[in-house]
């Protein structure tokens, strides 16, 4: 299965936001990330294209 | 006469506006027992001895001269690291902030001043509240006043062994992931994670502006209502409160005959220790005596939900920390600067799909509980670990990681859970439930922890020094 998170995504990442990442340190980081990332495109794929963040605020009202 | 430091916080309150007890003997019991405790427990970061019992003094004038100034006069609290005071230092569990004067005091200090209550000192917490076991690489850990070679948990660590302890009679901390409630699981006390939005978060160290909630950590769940009451509502400098329902005393009455309580089929009740097993158990069996209907309900699977938590506390965690990962990386401890370096690389539609799934993920959440008031679950699987099992420093990802599994879910969904001690284990270590319940349902909550509280002598046992 390939991977979703690499060290190489991590260290680009981490250069467009300006923030110095040794090479040891985004290695970690993508092997603790891609299962979270595996799984939230899972749920990706169930989000109904009209759905927006601020709907949670009146799910939960209506929730009370 | 008995310690006045033993008493509860709603019982001290009372006596000192009944002038049965003074502000400064109140405050030098609890100074002599943070001297014993302190150096075994590494509860406090601060404790302000002399300018304690200088504002017990004058609580106590101002008291004689024109009566109590709200229900709190003259009661010392001590509060986790992050909340501000103006004028005063906030270190956030930090070397980064060391030093720093905050120059705005927390909204909700300010609703617990204008009731009276004094400062005694600032409690430990995890650096930058990122992370559930009470490790401060930077402070030394906080240690569990039932067993000091255990963690106390976090990211609320000084709060939950100090209320243990008996050297404060309250707490704030704040839950994004858990940190009310592991703390407060793990040392045997009462915790109340809000609901999302109904207390200000305003000049209060953020971590995560979608899941940070503040709250009590007390002796019971009385206590919890007695803070809980000053602090809820609106408040303009924190936008999420607007419209936030101000507390509701009745409702914390609601008797329990009233309530449907649900237990979990699955995931939450999944390979629990023995112990934890039992106490669940035996729970559920005294709130059926108590007059609760008790139904099963199947949740939804929290590793989703756990996993889209974890995608905006990192992504949000990594937004206000990256001025400093650019300029002073080199002063974050490595487990936390290895956080936060994570949270760069989520995408900005990674981010926003995790956002996206809130409202769903919590649809799916009213849909599985139906006409439920409160889900009763565990906290964690096992009681506390041990320090040493679980440096964040070592290879513990996984075993660190789920301690927040079952409280995440709650963070992400919004909705109010108190913390209850309900058992000890064989080894003499607390066990704790969680309370969830409905959004803006927290009232209902402490009806319930009050109403087991006053069947079960859990939360009045206190540690011993060894």
């Amino acid at each position: 299965m390939s991977e979703r998170v690499t060290a190489e995504r991590v260290k680009a990442f981490a250069a467009a936001a300006r923030v110095p990442i040794e090479d040891d340190a985004a290695a970690r980081a993508a092997r603790a990330l891609d299962p979270t990332v595996r799984r939230m495109d899972e749920l990706a794929l169930q989000l109904p294209l009209e759905t927006e963040p601020a709907s949670f605020v009146a799910i939960a009202r209506k929730g009370r | 006469m008995s310690d006045p430091a033993l008493l509860s916080l709603t019982e001290v309150a009372a006596q000192i506006r009944e002038r049965r007890l003074s502000s400064v003997e109140v405050t030098q019991a609890l100074l002599a027992r943070i001297g014993h405790w302190q150096p075994k427990l590494n509860a406090f970061v601060r404790i302000e001895a002399d300018e304690a019992l200088a504002r017990a003094k004058e609580a106590d004038a101002e008291l004689a001269r024109s009566g109590p100034k709200g229900v709190l006069h003259g009661v010392p609290l001590a509060h986790k690291d992050m909340y501000y005071f103006a004028g005063l230092p906030a270190g956030c569990g930090s070397k980064i902030r060391e030093g720093w004067i905050a120059s705005q005091t927390s909204s909700v200090i300010s609703h617990l001043q204008d009731a009276g209550a004094i400062r005694i000192g600032a409690l430990h917490m995890v650096e930058f509240a990122m992370g559930p076991t009470g490790h401060n690489a930077y402070l030394g850990p906080a240690r569990n006043p039932w067993n000091t070679a255990r963690i106390s948990g976090g990211s609320s660590s000084g709060p939950a062994a100090a209320v243990a302890a008996r050297l404060t009679y309250g707490a704030l901390g704040s839950d994004t992931g858990g940190s009310i409630r592991i703390p407060a699981n793990f040392c045997g006390v009462t915790g109340l994670k809000a609901s999302y939005g109904r207390v200000s978060r305003a000049n209060v160290m953020p971590l995560s502006f979608t899941l940070d909630t503040v709250g009590p950590l007390c002796r019971s769940a009385e206590d919890c209502a007695l803070i809980a009451e000053l602090i809820f509502g609106e408040d303009p400098l924190d936008p999420v409160t607007a419209g936030a329902p101000a507390w509701n005393k009745a409702a914390t009455r609601r008797p329990v005959s009233s309530l449907k309580i649900g237990i979990p089929k699955r995931f939450y009740v999944d390979d629990l220790e023995p112990d934890v097993a039992a106490a669940l158990d035996d729970t559920i069996a005294v709130l059926r005596r108590l007059g609760a209907k008790i139904v099963a309900v199947d949740l939804p699977d929290p590793k989703p939900i756990d996993a889209a938590a974890y995608v905006v506390l990192s992504v949000e965690a990594t937004s206000f920390h990256a001025p400093w990962l650019r300029t002073r990386p080199q002063d974050y401890t490595p487990p936390i600067r290895a956080r936060l370096e994570s949270g760069v690389a989520f995408s900005g539609v990674e981010y926003l799909e995790a956002l996206r799934w809130r409202g769903p993920a919590l649809a799916a959440h009213l849909e599985a509980i139906g006409d439920v008031d409160i889900i009763v679950a565990p906290a964690a699987r096992a009681v506390a670990p041990k320090i040493a099992d679980t440096d964040p420093s070592g290879a513990n990802a996984n075993a660190i990681k789920e301690m927040s599994g079952f409280l995440r879910p709650m963070n992400y969904l919004g909705v109010p859970a108190l913390v209850v001690p309900v058992a000890h284990s064989a080894e003499g270590l607390p066990i704790g439930l969680q309370l969830v319940g409905r959004p803006f349902g927290d009232e209902t909550l402490i009806a319930l922890g009050r109403a087991f509280q006053q069947v079960s002598d859990e939360h009045l046992r206190v540690p011993q020094l060894a």
